[in-house]
């Protein structure tokens, strides 16, 4: 695409790095933030910047968090003894929109699968188990994706937070056979986190 | 009742846009090399299975030169209209349409609209390697058993992650032994059930075989045919617990359902070693016809049976056998291409069924 100012495709070349974003669309977003005032625009760059070097992670439960304990692990009124875990950050708010579920989170950052080169060490395990240890936690339910990589790490986990006494369970499968968290819908997401099944105990 | 009323291909292979429409049972397709006759068929393979019977990659179906392809079928099936749509973007996503609706798993469609294909290479599941015979029997039980299909997909992920981890296992020189029993222990599930599976389904399998090789070949040699497998002695999970050593050395799994064969006899010779060239064919042909067979049985109807350059192959009163009883004996809906066009009429006309006859012309 040849563009007239050097600026505007410096600007286009950052849009275009966005995913779902095209040069068509990069192009048609960075006009449109020409015809703004300056001062907007200001703002809305410094928002940005200031979002990503800002932003912190829990050092609990490793979800998005303004200061170094996020607002989830510091609610008095949440029940602490209880951990939802979590593959990532966008299965928080899923879970979070449906106003269900009052007790912690805790965000693995992925699931094992030893083909994409994540084993149980890239992701953030060692500190869940630490934490139901140090915690005495009562209960944890395994909100995965219900596919092959979901049950591994469910099983793994298990294994490990055996010799303590905290029940474990997973969410309903109402969500459809490899289907992604993210896109269930609320309703169904709500159910299966009410009617948690204990964890099937053939792994021992 | 299965039936393929017409297909259009768009962009497959050697068509640019071309529609067909079959108006009898048994279709007789004739052209010269080169026309396009097994592309025809494996249009109508693909159908049925969302993929090509030859090629590996979808970009060798898509016509030379340009992008993107379409196959359109238009079924009968059980008395109802059914509509099949393919579509290959430009971008090389596939969509798979039935009735306007797009499957979400192509798998859901696998063995809602069966069919059989003898192609002249096939003789390779009687002589080439044991992938062969393994994919040979996958195909007839994942038509006929969805949760065999879905098993034998995960089995094949979770190996893929077992060999990934023993591999890094050995390259950092550290085992994780939580993790590796845990793989192996799923490993096993699927592996238990897929070895279960394959085995009630050779025990109706084989007497079926060997009674369509005695009626192709007309003849009474002494075939034998056994399946193998480590899972005979033990189950899968002792199997990996001994292989552990092996399987770390070699940074691959050693044991399981993925090591399979069928093992063919002719009077107690190795088949591939002792058979000669017609007996090896009938043998193909009688696992094919039990393969039909037995899908027939499942489905309640007849999968579509496409015979590609099959004169080739036989002589002609093995030929003739085969032809007479597939085509006149039930009611299945037959493909069967020839170069020659005398051979071809010749033959059904013979066997006295009704026709159609389709040409394909020479570029
Ligand atoms: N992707 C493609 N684009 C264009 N043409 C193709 C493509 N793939 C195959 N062809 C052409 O299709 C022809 C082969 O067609 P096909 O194998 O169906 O012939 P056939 O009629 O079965 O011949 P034979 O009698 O030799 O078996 C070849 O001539 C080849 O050039
Ligand atoms: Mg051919
Ligand atoms: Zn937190």
């Amino acid at each position: 695409m040849q563009l007239p100012s050097t600026l505007l495709e410096n600007a286009v070349a950052q849009f275009s790095k966005l995913p779902g974003i095209g040069k068509k669309t990069a192009l048609r977003l960075v006009l449109h933030l020409l015809k703004q005032d300056v001062n907007e625009v200001k703002f809305f760059g410094e928002t940005i910047s200031k979002m990503r070097s800002e932003i912190k992670f829990c050092n609990r439960c490793h979800n998005i968090s303004d200061g170094d304990i996020c607002s989830t692990c510091s609610n008095s009124m949440r029940n602490q003894n209880l951990i939802c875990v979590v593959e990532n950050i966008r299965d928080v708010i899923a879970i979070e929109n449906t106003q269900q579920f009052n007790g912690t989170y805790h965000v693995l950052g992925g699931i094992i699968s030893p083909l994409d080169g994540i084993g149980p060490d890239q992701l953030n395990i060692e500190t869940l188990i630490q934490r139901i240890q140090k915690e005495e936690t009562q209960e944890i339910i395994f909100a995965l994706n219900p596919n092959i990589q979901g049950d591994t790490t469910i099983y793994y986990i298990q294994k490990k937070i055996a010799p303590f006494h905290c029940k474990v369970t997973t969410i309903a499968r109402g969500i459809a056979f490899g289907g992604e968290l993210e896109y269930a819908d609320e309703m169904t997401l709500a159910r299966s986190l009410t009617n948690r099944l204990p964890v099937q105990q053939y792994v021992q | 009742m299965l039936t393929l009323q017409s297909i259009i291909l768009t962009q497959f292979r050697n068509y640019v846009t071309k529609q067909f429409s079959f108006t009898e049972k048994i279709v007789g397709i004739y052209g010269s090399n080169g026309t396009g006759k097994t592309n025809l068929l494996d249009a109508i393979y693909y159908l049925s299975f969302t993929k090509s019977y030859f090629a590996r990659t979808d970009a060798q179906n898509v016509h030379h030169g340009l992008s993107g392809l379409r196959i359109e079928g238009h079924y009968e099936i059980m008395n109802e209209e059914a509509d099949l749509i393919c579509i290959l973007r430009e971008n090389n996503k596939k969509e798979f349409n039935i009735n306007g609706e797009a499957y979400k798993k192509f798998s859901e469609h696998i063995g809602n609209y069966p069919c059989v294909m003898i192609a002249p290479d096939d003789v390779a599941l009687i002589s080439g390697n044991s992938e062969e015979r393994r994919k040979f029997i996958d195909t007839i039980l994942s038509q006929i058993d969805t949760k065999y299909l879905r098993t034998l997909i995960d089995y094949t992920k979770l190996l893929q992650q077992r060999n990934s981890f023993l591999k890094q296992a050995t390259e950092q020189g550290f085992c994780d032994d939580t993790l590796l029993n845990i793989l192996s222990e799923q490993l096993s599930e699927k592996g238990d059930f897929i070895f279960n599976e394959r085995k009630k389904f050779i025990q109706h399998f084989i007497p079926l075989t060997i009674q369509y090789y005695q009626t192709i070949s007309g003849n009474q040699d002494h075939i034998t045919v056994h399946y193998e497998s480590q899972l005979q002695q033990s189950e899968m999970k002792q199997l990996l617990a001994q292989s552990k050593h092996k399987d770390l050395q070699v940074q691959r799994t050693n044991v399981g359902i993925h090591k399979d064969d069928l093992l063919f006899q002719l009077n107690n010779a190795v088949f591939k070693n002792e058979a000669s060239q017609g007996q090896r064919k009938s043998l193909l042909f009688a696992l094919k016809m039990a393969e039909w067979r037995t899908l027939k049985k499942n489905k309640g109807f007849a999968p579509i049976l496409l015979l590609d350059d099959v004169f080739e192959k036989l002589d002609e009163k093995r030929m003739f056998n085969l032809l007479h009883w597939v085509c006149k004996e039930d009611d299945a809906q037959v493909f069967i291409t020839d170069t020659h066009q005398k051979r071809l009429a010749d033959t059904l006309q013979t066997i006295g069924v009704k026709h159609q006859l389709i040409h394909l012309e020479d570029k």
